[in-house]
């Protein structure tokens, strides 16, 4: 265990809990341009779209010590993000703010059963005795012209079905959520979208 | 025989003169086609290949903007016209990613991140791989049960799919033309044998009519016999030897793929 361990070690007894860590680069996201140039050039479901931010969303679960530390311990590490190169937003309860904009949906793709990061939950381990969860996926933030139900369309750009429909995700090896209102604390566990037979089918909807 | 082969490079792919070597060494007129070529370009040739790399730095997911260019839009349009189309590793995801296989237009597989026991991430090697009952133009004439040592290297390589029974499916009929296996040609149950952990040891999976094959490992990096690596055993270790001690350019096992195209293309 590290030297440091004793400062951020949890209390016994601490409820385990879940801490989002919201990643986005400083600069312009070029992996953001290029989806955002494809979908709506290529893609009927691009139409539309006026703006395709990404972000990496790391989700903590277990028990985990105050705020700050946790601030402290992602920070420090170069499991989960390089400061010189991205910021992170530590939401730790239900009601702390996300860096989602007015107008935005918010999307969550990660890989079928390849969402845990062994590494970091090491890291952590060593760092502070806590064994914890470790999650990440990416999350797109969607903004379309306000001229339609943005979570339909939403739907349509992320499900991938064809040369000509669906960009976001391969449904196929890959999950996904969506947020048009609130974004729960743990989404991972959140509920998946009902399948449907067709993502294109405007009646999709949750 | 007319036999000019588009070999399409997208930004970021990185294998495009290897591919286009193996293709002459084949006795065909490969041509690279850039990106920022027109799509009716391709009419003009008489197969395709797509090969490895990382196009488009494999932003979003590894061949997913480039299925969505006009270029394989044009690729679709003459594959349903019967010619053949070979992708081969980042080639093998722009297919996938494409529903160019198994079935035109329908997205139904993925090639996911490799399943390694003990590690993760980009995983670079030899395997082996068996050739199985097909229709592929690229392995036919070639003996169900032939065993070809071929190197590999990826990150995200195993087939899989939503469908449950789809790719066991698609051995059924005939579209899983390669499968990993050991040396000795017996099926890969486990890691390394079977690299990636795909589902029921797929290394390619073509479409219906045979003529379009997504490939996962890397065919023109092992055209020539004597590359063949030291640790490959079989009858292919001895052709290595013997081309070794000759000096000689005696074809490697990843000739097999080109050869069989030009026969195809041949009308044999």
């Amino acid at each position: 265990m590290s030297p440091h361990a004793e400062a951020v070690r949890p209390r016994r007894g601490t409820r385990p809990r879940t801490v989002q860590a919201w990643i986005e680069l400083r600069a312009e996201d070029p992996e953001a341009s290029s989806a955002e140039s494809v979908a709506r050039t290529r893609l009927a479901s691009g139409a539309g779209l006026v703006a395709l931010r990404r972000l990496r969303l790391v989700e903590l679960r277990g028990p985990l010590p105050a705020r700050r530390d946790v601030e402290g311990l992602l920070h420090r590490s170069i499991q989960f993000y390089n400061p010189h190169k991205e910021r992170c937003q530590v939401r730790a309860a239900a009601r702390d703010p996300v860096p989602v904009r007015p107008g935005e949906v918010a999307v969550l793709v990660w890989d079928r059963d390849g969402e845990r990061r062994p590494a970091a939950e090491h890291w952590w381990d060593h760092q502070t005795g806590a064994r914890i969860e470790v999650r990440e996926g990416t999350v797109w933030l969607v903004t379309f012209a306000p001229d339609g139900p943005p979570g339909g369309r939403a739907r349509r750009l992320v499900i991938t079905e064809g040369r000509d429909s669906g960009l976001l995700c391969n449904p196929n090896a890959q999950e996904w959520r969506l947020a048009e209102d609130r974004v729960p604390l743990e989404w991972f566990a959140s509920a998946p979208e009902p399948r449907v037979a067709s993502a294109t089918a405007e009646g999709a909807t949750r | 025989m007319s036999g000019r082969v588009a070999v399409i490079a997208f930004p970021g792919l990185n294998c495009e003169t290897e591919s286009a070597r193996a293709l002459e060494r084949a006795g065909l007129e490969p041509e690279i086609v850039r990106w920022t070529r027109p799509a009716s370009v391709l009419a003009r040739f008489d197969a395709y290949v797509i090969p490895g790399g990382f196009s488009y730095q494999d932003r979003v997911r590894a061949g997913a903007l480039a299925a969505k260019d006009p270029l394989v839009d044009a690729l679709a349009s003459e594959s349903g016209a019967g010619k053949p189309v070979l992708g081969i590793c980042n080639g093998a995801q722009v297919l996938v990613e494409a529903g160019l296989v198994p079935d035109d237009g329908v997205v139904r597989l993925a090639l996911a991140r490799n399943r390694m026991m003990g590690r993760s991430g980009y995983y670079a090697s030899w395997v082996y791989v068996r050739v199985e009952p097909s229709r592929c133009v690229f392995t036919r004439g070639v003996p169900p049960g032939t065993v070809l040592p071929l190197p590999m290297a990826h990150a995200e390589g195993r087939f899989t799919s939503s469908e449950p029974a789809l790719i066991g499916q698609l051995a059924d009929a005939g579209q899983v033309p390669l499968r990993y296996a050991t040396a000795d040609g017996a099926p890969a149950r486990v890691f390394p044998d079977n690299p990636n952990g795909a589902e029921g040891g797929a290394a390619a999976v073509c479409n219906r009519d045979g003529n379009v094959l997504a490939l996962m490992p890397h065919p023109e990096r092992a055209v020539d016999a004597g590359a063949v690596a030291r640790r490959v055993a079989g009858p292919w270790a001895q052709r290595r030897d013997e081309a070794l001690a000759t000096g000689g350019e005696a074809d490697g096992p990843g000739m097999v793929f080109f050869t069989a195209l030009r026969r195809h293309l041949e009308g044999a």
